[in-house]
C-alpha cells in the first residue's frame, strides 16, 4: 500500500462525509444552474440567440424577493405552514418580476431588433448593453453591497445521507427545483403553448403559416423562462444574499450547463446543470476549492471537444 | 473699478497678513508678556477625493486635542491647526510638505495619513527636522528608512499576522488552525503570516484559498463555492479558523460555514472589520462570535466621543483613525510642554523620549519610530454588533 492508500485508508470516513456533503450541496447548486439554464435553452429555441440578459432576470428576482420578505418576515424566525407559505410568496414573487423583466427585455431589446430583421450580432450587443443598464441601475438603487435574504427558517440538517447532513436549505432547492422543472417538462410537452414553442423552433415560418402568432410565443417563452430564472434568483438569494452582481457568475455557469446539456434542449439544461453542478463540487475532494471553476469550464472544453452539439444534442423542437 | 477695488482688498488683506504673521514666528517677547508664543501643529491627509472622510475623522481629533490644550490653561504656548490636503495621492504630497516645511511657525505634523503619501513627503520633513507621527500610515518598510523624525502610533501591516496567531495559538490555546486566504494579495498576505506564526507556535495548520467572488466585488469566482469549501473547513476538524480576506465574502463563507455545522471560532483581520459583514451574513446570527483583529482602534471613550461630535457633527464611533489621530496629537502636544524651548528638532528628540498614556494605548516609540508593544486590537461580533474586546 503505496502512502496514497495509506492516505485514504487513514481518512476514509472523511473523505466518505466529504464526498457525500459535497454530493449534495453540488446536487443543490446543480438544481439552481439548471432553473436558470432552461431561460437560456427556451429562448435559444425560440429565436437562436443567447439572451445574455438573463443574469439581470434573476438578478430582479433576488432582489424583489428580498424586499418582500424584508416587510413579511419579523424579528422572529418563523416556522411550521408560515414557513412554507413565506417559500413560496418568494419563488412567486421573483418568478413574477423575472417574467416582468424578462418580457420587458422582449419588448425593448429584442422585439424591435426583430422587426428590422437586424443582424444577430445587434441581438448580442443589446443584450449586453441591457443586461449592464440593469445591473447598474440595482447597484445605483440598492447599494452596492452584499444584503442578507431575511431567512423563512432556521436552516438545520434535516436528514442524513450516508452520514451527510442535508440541510433544509437544500430541501427546499430540491422540491422547488422538482416541481418546477417537471412542470416546465410537461408545459413544453403537453400543452398548447408548449406546441407553438416547439413549432416556432422547429420553423418559425412554417409555424406561422400554420396560424401560430409568433409574436405571442416569443413573448410567453421569455415570460416562462424568465420567471424560472427569477424564482432561481430567490432560491440563490436564501442561500447567499442579494447584490447587484449576483447574477453574473451563475448565469454564465447556467449558460455553460445550458451548452453542456445540448443548448436548445430542455432536458440537456437540466442534465447539464447537475452534472455541472455535482462535477465542480467533488472535484474539491481531489483538488482546492480555488480549482472549482478551472474544473466547471474544463469540463466544458472537454464535453464540447468530443460531443459539439453538447450531451443530448440542439433539440427543442422535439416533445422532449 | 471693481478690479481696482478687488486689488485693494488684496493689499489690505495681505499686509494684514504679514502683520499678524510676524509675531508668530516666535517673537513672543517682541509683544510683550502678555501674549504666549503661538506653534502650528499640521496635519497632512486627504482633505478632498475619494478618501476625504478618512481624513476629515483624523482631522476633527487633531483640532479636538488642540482645542482641549489650549483650554488647559497648562501651556507656555498657543497653539493653531494647519492642514495640508495631499489626497492621499503621493504625487500630490511633496508638494504638501514642502508648504508645510515653509511654514517657519509649523513645528510638528500629524500624518501623513496614507503609507504612499508618507513615503513621497518624508525626505522633506526629515531634511527640515519635523517630526511627523502618523496615525495610520501602515506600510512595514517606512520604518525602515532611517527617518529619525518618523513616529507612527499605529502598529505596521507586519505585525498583525503574527499577533493574530499568538492571540488564536497561545491566548486561546487552538492546537489546530485551518487558514483560509480569498486569493487577493492583502488576504494572501496576512493569512500567510498567520499560518507561519502558528506553525512556530506548534499548531497545526492547514492551509486554503477559497477565492473571492464575483458577489463580492473581490473576484471573479462563483459564490457557490463557498458550500464546498465550508465542507472541507469542518472536514479539517480544526478547533480555529483565521480568514484572510475582506468582509462581504467573508460574511458569505460565514453562511456556509454555519449550514456545514462548523462549530469552531473564526477569526479575521482589518479588511472585514465592518459593520456591512452582519448585514452580509445569511443568516445574520452565523456572524456572532467571529473575532476581527484590527491595528485601529475603536472609541469607546464617552468623553472623548462626546467632545468629538460635538466638533465634528458625525459620530466617533465608526470614525476610523480618529482615536489614533487623538493620540499622535497629544504625543506631540506632551513632547512640546516637556521641552523648555520649543523647536522642531526639540520635539523629535522630545518624542524618542515620550512616555504618554494616550487613548487607544500607551504612546511609546521604537527607535525606527514604530510603536512599541502590543497595538492589534481585538473585537467581536456579539448579538449583531462589533464590539471592542481590547488589545490582544
Amino acid at each position: 500500500m503505496g502512502a496514497f492508500g495509506h492516505y485514504l485508508a487513514a481518512h476514509f470516513d472523511t473523505l466518505r462525509l466529504e464526498f457525500w456533503s459535497l454530493f449534495v450541496g453540488g446536487v443543490a447548486n446543480g438544481f439552481l444552474y439548471g432553473m436558470v439554464a432552461v431561460g437560456y435553452t427556451l429562448v435559444y429555441g425560440v429565436l437562436r440567440l443567447i439572451n445574455f440578459a438573463h443574469s439581470e432576470i434573476f438578478m430582479s428576482g433576488g432582489f424583489a424577493s428580498y424586499f418582500v420578505m424584508k416587510a413579511m418576515i419579523g424579528s422572529t424566525v418563523p416556522n411550521g405552514a408560515a414557513t412554507i407559505g413565506l417559500i413560496v410568496v418568494g419563488i412567486l414573487v421573483g418568478g413574477l418580476t423575472g417574467a416582468i423583466i424578462a418580457t420587458l427585455l422582449e419588448r425593448v431589446a429584442y422585439r424591435p431588433l426583430r422587426r428590422r430583421n437586424a443582424p444577430k450580432l445587434a441581438y448580442l450587443i443589446s443584450a449586453i448593453g441591457a443586461s449592464y443598464f440593469l445591473f447598474n441601475m440595482a447597484g445605483k438603487e440598492f447599494g452596492r453591497y452584499s444584503i442578507s435574504m431575511p431567512q423563512p427558517y432556521i436552516n438545520h440538517n434535516v436528514f442524513h445521507i450516508f452520514g451527510a447532513g442535508v440541510q433544509l436549505y437544500y430541501v427546499v432547492i430540491f422540491v422547488a427545483g422538482v416541481i418546477m422543472l417537471f412542470g416546465l417538462d410537461r408545459l413544453v410537452a403537453t400543452t398548447k403553448l408548449g406546441r407553438s414553442i416547439r413549432a416556432v423552433a422547429q420553423d418559425a415560418e412554417t409555424a406561422s403559416l400554420m396560424g401560430v402568432n409568433i409574436d405571442r410565443t416569443i413573448v410567453l417563452t421569455f415570460i416562462v423562462g424568465g420567471a424560472l430564472g427569477g424564482a432561481a434568483g430567490y432560491l440563490f438569494g436564501l442561500g447567499t444574499g442579494v447584490v447587484y452582481t449576483m447574477g453574473f457568475v451563475p448565469a454564465l455557469k447556467a449558460f455553460t450547463a445550458a451548452v453542456l446539456g445540448g443548448i436548445g434542449n430542455l432536458r440537456g439544461a437540466m442534465i447539464g446543470g447537475l452534472l455541472l453542478g455535482v462535477t465542480e463540487n467533488l472535484s474539491v475532494v481531489f483538488v482546492q476549492a480555488a480549482y472549482i471553476d478551472v474544473v466547471a469550464f474544463g469540463v466544458l472544453v472537454g464535453v464540447l471537444l468530443f460531443r459539439p452539439t453538447g450531451i443530448l444534442g440542439e433539440r427543442l423542437g422535439r416533445a422532449a | 473699478m471693481k478690479l481696482r477695488l478687488n486689488k485693494t482688498v488684496a493689499a489690505v488683506a495681505s499686509s494684514a497678513l504679514l502683520l499678524m504673521a510676524v509675531p508668530a514666528v516666535g517673537m513672543a517677547s517682541a509683544s510683550g508678556a502678555a501674549s504666549k508664543p503661538t506653534y502650528v501643529i499640521g496635519y497632512e491627509g486627504p482633505l478632498s477625493g475619494g478618501n476625504q472622510q478618512l481624513g476629515l475623522n483624523m482631522v476633527f481629533s487633531v483640532q479636538l486635542a488642540i482645542n482641549q490644550a489650549n483650554a488647559s490653561g497648562k501651556l507656555k504656548f498657543k497653539l493653531r491647526l494647519a492642514t495640508y490636503d495631499d489626497q492621499g495621492d503621493p504625487t500630490i504630497s511633496p508638494t504638501q510638505a514642502q508648504s508645510a516645511v515653509h511654514n517657519k511657525s509649523l513645528v510638528a505634523i500629524v500624518g501623513p495619513a496614507f503609507s504612499g503619501a508618507t513615503a513621497a513627503a518624508e525626505p522633506f520633513y526629515s531634511a527640515a527636522h519635523i517630526a511627523t507621527v502618523s496615525p495610520s500610515a501602515t506600510r512595514v518598510s517606512l520604518a525602515t528608512n532611517g527617518w529619525n523624525n518618523f513616529f507612527r502610533v499605529v502598529a505596521d501591516d507586519g505585525v498583525q499576522g503574527p499577533a493574530d496567531a499568538n492571540y488564536l495559538t497561545k491566548t486561546k490555546s487552538f492546537k489546530s488552525v485551518y487558514v483560509v486566504d480569498d486569493g487577493t494579495s492583502y488576504g494572501a498576505g496576512l493569512a500567510q503570516a498567520v499560518a507561519l506564526q502558528a506553525k512556530a507556535n506548534g499548531a497545526t495548520v492547514t492551509s486554503a484559498t477559497v477565492p473571492g467572488t464575483s458577489q463580492c466585488q473581490n473576484g471573479t469566482a462563483s459564490a457557490t463555492e463557498y458550500s464546498a469549501a465550508a465542507t472541507q473547513a469542518v472536514a479539517s476538524k480544526a478547533s480555529a479558523l483565521f480568514y484572510g480576506g475582506y468582509y462581504c465574502d467573508l460574511g458569505l463563507f460565514l453562511g456556509a460555514l454555519s449550514s456545514a455545522g462548523y462549530s469552531g471560532t473564526v477569526m479575521s483581520g482589518d479588511g472585514a472589520l465592518s459593520p456591512a459583514l452582519i448585514q452580509g451574513t445569511t443568516p445574520a446570527a452565523a456572524a456572532n462570535g467571529v473575532l476581527l483583529t484590527c491595528a485601529c482602534a475603536t472609541s469607546t471613550n464617552t468623553k472623548f466621543n462626546k467632545a468629538y461630535a460635538a466638533l465634528s457633527h458625525f459620530s466617533a464611533a465608526n470614525a476610523t483613525y480618529a482615536p489614533e489621530s487623538y493620540d499622535a496629537a497629544n504625543a506631540i502636544i506632551n513632547a512640546m510642554k516637556s521641552l523648555k524651548k520649543v523647536t522642531r528638532a526639540g520635539i523629535v528628540s522630545a518624542l524618542h523620549k515620550l512616555a504618554y498614556k494616550g487613548m487607544t494605548k500607551v504612546v511609546k516609540f521604537q527607535k525606527n519610530g514604530n510603536i512599541a508593544g502590543a497595538a492589534i486590537f481585538v473585537n467581536q461580533v456579539k448579538s449583531g454588533t462589533i464590539v471592542q474586546l481590547g488589545l490582544e
